[in-house]
């Protein structure tokens, strides 16, 4: 049997301006879905753009070229990732600067 | 039968560096998965935001498997094997990360934890860091017929800028995930080697003895050294509903500085007596 994991890695803050989830180690997965689940309608103009990020060690991170379309609404959104070494995060940028958008940011995980 | 027990204990390289009382409860090499390790949360209701107890581990942050990978000189790898159980906190001090694992008991009588740990800070400033952990430790969360009570101890790494190296019991408190309460050890002090920079990690064993029946704290030991804590304990709470033979362990480290820290577990082995 496969191994798998789910980890919520962004829940108690609400993503706001330039944004990046805590390092998270995948090294033992094969491949990862990265879930966005925007709790709350963000607000009119408000628009959440998010993209995938990789590192060789946990400190620098590169952009991976995976993003998902620009968020504006209430709902769950969804990127798949494969051969993305031993770190992942999610980056961003919420572009209406004072605005906060509560969702919760999983990485679900398999061998 | 002892005998041979502890012969084929010993003739098993993932057991013969535990000392396990007669029935193992459970064994968690982390080559093997999470293994039911989680992230603590507090309790809320309707929504996240409406928390009704707990407030303080509503960011207890999810474990994960680490292979202990670095930026000078990559993968280090686990005491036993590739992957060890990481929990990590925020880059902010005083930001505490917890895992646990949640089961129940079915006999009050002695419990031993044991385990292989590691603790650092995040290595992106190239200096040691050794000031950076605050504390980090091992707690219980039981509950029997009569009340709650919450075992727990800590490796106090630094506090205010200070390096201490001392262990330290849980005596009361109130406020979980454990941020008050403490008391000292006797002679408690114990330098742990924890190498000459960020990246080079050096693994500890820990075994810890508490009773069941008498809710007493009995022993401590971390690699040479061993205390005896006969006649202490966590001061009981209150009975909570829905919460009879409760038995959770858990992990976790807290940061002193804004940086990130982080503790390593590459196996953990509870055991109990017939």
């Amino acid at each position: 049997m496969r191994q798998s994991y789910t980890a919520v890695v962004e829940r108690a803050n609400p993503l706001s301006g330039e944004f990046a989830t805590e390092p998270y180690e995948t090294g033992w997965a094969r491949e990862a879905v990265i879930f966005v689940k925007v709790r709350e309608e963000p607000g009119d103009n408000v628009e959440l753009r998010a993209r995938v990020q990789i590192s060789p060690d946990g400190i620098d991170w590169v952009d991976e070229g995976t993003t998902f379309p620009a968020i504006r609404r209430r709902g769950v959104y969804f990127v798949k990732v494969s051969n993305f070494g031993n770190w992942l995060r999610l980056a961003g940028r919420v572009t209406d600067p004072g605005a906060k958008i509560r969702a919760l940011v999983y990485i679900a995980l398999k061998e | 039968m002892d005998d041979l027990r502890r012969a084929l204990l010993r003739a098993d390289p993932r057991l013969s560096k535990f000392q396990p009382l007669s029935n193992i409860i459970f064994y968690d090499d982390f080559d093997e998965g999470l293994c039911g390790w989680t992230e603590l949360i507090g309790n809320y209701e309707d929504s996240l935001e409406q928390v009704t107890d707990y407030p303080e581990a509503m960011d207890s942050r999810p474990p994960m498997l680490s292979s202990l990978t670095m930026h000078d000189t990559g993968t280090a790898g686990s005491f036993h094997g590739t992957y060890a159980l990481k929990i990590a906190t925020r880059a902010r001090c005083g930001h505490l990360a917890k895992a646990l694992k949640r089961i129940t008991f079915r006999k009050k009588a002695r419990v031993q934890c044991e385990l292989y740990f590691t603790f650092k800070p995040e290595g992106a400033e190239l200096k040691l860091g050794e000031r950076d952990v605050r504390a980090i430790g091992v707690s219980y969360d039981l509950q029997d017929e009569a009340c709650r009570y919450w075992p727990a101890i800590r490796f106090l790494n630094a506090e205010a800028g200070a390096r201490i190296e001392k262990w330290q019991y849980h005596a009361g408190g109130t406020r979980l995930p454990h941020l008050d309460g403490w008391e000292d050890v006797p002679d408690g002090q114990q330098p742990l080697c924890y190498n000459e920079i960020a990246t080079k990690q050096n693994w500890h064993y820990l075994r810890w003895l508490i009773d069941l029946r008498s809710r007493e704290y009995l022993e401590l030991q971390c690699n040479d050294r061993a205390w005896s804590l006969s006649g202490r304990a966590h001061a009981p709470l209150k009975a909570y509903p829905n919460l009879r033979t409760l038995f959770n362990v858990g992990f976790w480290v807290e940061a002193e500085v804004d940086k990130r820290c982080f503790l390593y577990v590459d196996s953990v082995l509870v055991s109990t007596e017939e």
